[in-house]
């Protein structure tokens, strides 16, 4: 970095500080976006699938989801909880029904394969169905990348789908660790136009743990309290891997992950598309909440 | 900034049989709401009223008092103008054994 460089770099990072809404975030240079939910949904919506003639083609995992909701997190017992500094979080809710899961989603392109980072504060909870604590219900809260390659890019090029999530429990046993993937299901093709495919990338099968990723949340001791805890991933769109993981206090090694690589597909050139997602492990609704999200990057 | 003003899409491509209910929707943002439900298959049987229902915490539900009636034909849209609702809101219908919708239920909503 030159002295001019270092000059703007220190100026950014002087007025970013002194700016209470991005002071939490640690954004690289160019803020794509900046979305607290207080101002409304920030161009986050449901996650549709892939369908052609009839809804019916629309595979069950994607059939599944709903529209994420502006909450003030409302509680039975005391009230709404607000977010980190405003009144409204963006609420993921699934049905409720073991392995049900529902996603928000934001869809982008990119201007220039480099890299990005996500920051985000979130939280989850069950449903508040019964007077227990309930910290084994939610199955998992997670975060991924559909990215596609440049059309200058030539032969070769992938669709790159990065997924973690954090698995909170599983049939019961509260496993608490960051987990990644690196394949989707089987493509399958919806209608007959050849024009579409479909895939579920967000199937309990393939997950691995990401080496290192045993990590303990702050959950609080009933089942209405939340705390909200800090996300941050980093990916280099040139190099399409992984270059950094932060939750809370805790830094993880991305050298062991991977993401879903698949080819390139005729529509979806530059794509960056970003999603949160819930998972439940009962018969109850899984809530994860983003109080705030920042996109950035390097160019 | 404009007001928010929100489509949810709250169910799809759903089959009503039963007591039957849209999943819990926060909405206390929202001064007013318009709820349109259209049926995407030709329905079965005589249809009930559908109804607005609201709540507290997303658990436990009122009747709030509108009743519309459910789209009688294949792509028939019916809807139901509401307003001061708190937070928590859905559309139920109780649906006699033999009969038989499949929703596309959206919410409409304005700060």
């Amino acid at each position: 970095m030159n002295a001019a460089d270092f000059r703007l770099d220190d100026m950014r990072r002087a007025i970013r500080e002194a700016d209470p809404q991005l002071s939490r975030f640690d954004p690289l240079p160019r803020i794509i976006c900046l979305d607290d939910f207080d101002r409304g949904m920030c161009g986050w919506t449901q996650l549709v699938g892939n369908y052609e003639d009839t809804l019916d083609a629309m595979l069950p995992g994607y059939a599944q989801h709903s529209h994420a909701m502006l909450s003030t997190l409302p509680n039975w017992d005391f009230g709404s909880h607000g977010g980190v500094d405003g009144s409204y979080a963006l609420k993921i809710a699934t049905r409720p029904k073991k392995g049900a899961q529902n996603v928000a989603i934001k869809r982008l392109t990119f201007r220039k394969p480099g890299p990005i980072r996500i920051e985000a504060y979130f939280t989850f909870k069950p449903e508040a169905t019964e007077l227990a604590l309930s910290e084994t219900d939610i199955r998992s809260f997670g975060f991924l990348y559909d990215l596609q390659v440049t059309d200058q890019h030539g032969a070769g090029g992938n669709r790159v789908m990065p997924h973690l999530r954090f698995l909170n429990a599983l049939d019961g046993q509260h496993v608490q660790k960051w987990q990644f993937k690196r394949k989707t299901t089987p493509i399958k093709p919806i209608g007959t136009s050849g024009k579409t495919i479909t895939h579920y990338h967000l199937a309990e099968s393939d997950w691995e743990d990401l080496p290192g990723g045993e990590q303990r949340l702050c959950y609080n001791e009933i089942p209405t309290k939340v705390n909200w805890h800090y996300f941050r991933f980093d990916f280099d769109l040139a190099t399409m891997q992984a270059t950094g993981f932060q939750v809370n206090d805790r830094v993880f090694d991305m050298g062991g992950f991977e993401p879903i690589r698949i080819p390139a597909m005729k529509n979806l050139w530059c794509m960056l598309n970003l999603a949160f997602f819930a998972e439940t492990d009962t018969d109850k609704r899984a809530f994860a909440y983003l109080d705030s999200v920042c996109l950035s990057g390097d160019f | 900034m404009l007001p928010e003003n929100l489509t949810a899409v709250v169910a799809r491509n759903e089959i009503w049989t039963g007591e039957s209910a849209t999943e819990p929707y926060e909405a206390g943002w929202a001064r007013e709401a318009v709820i349109f439900v259209r049926a995407l298959k030709e329905p079965k049987g005589a249809l009930p009223m559908a109804r607005i229902e609201i709540s507290a915490d997303g658990m436990h539900w009122c009747r709030e008092g509108s009743e519309f009636a459910l789209p009688a034909q294949k792509d028939g849209v019916t809807f139901q103008r509401l307003g001061h609702f708190g937070n928590f809101v859905r559309v139920a219908a109780s649906l006699p054994s033999g009969t038989e919708i499949v929703v596309l239920v959206t919410l409409h909503l304005k700060a």
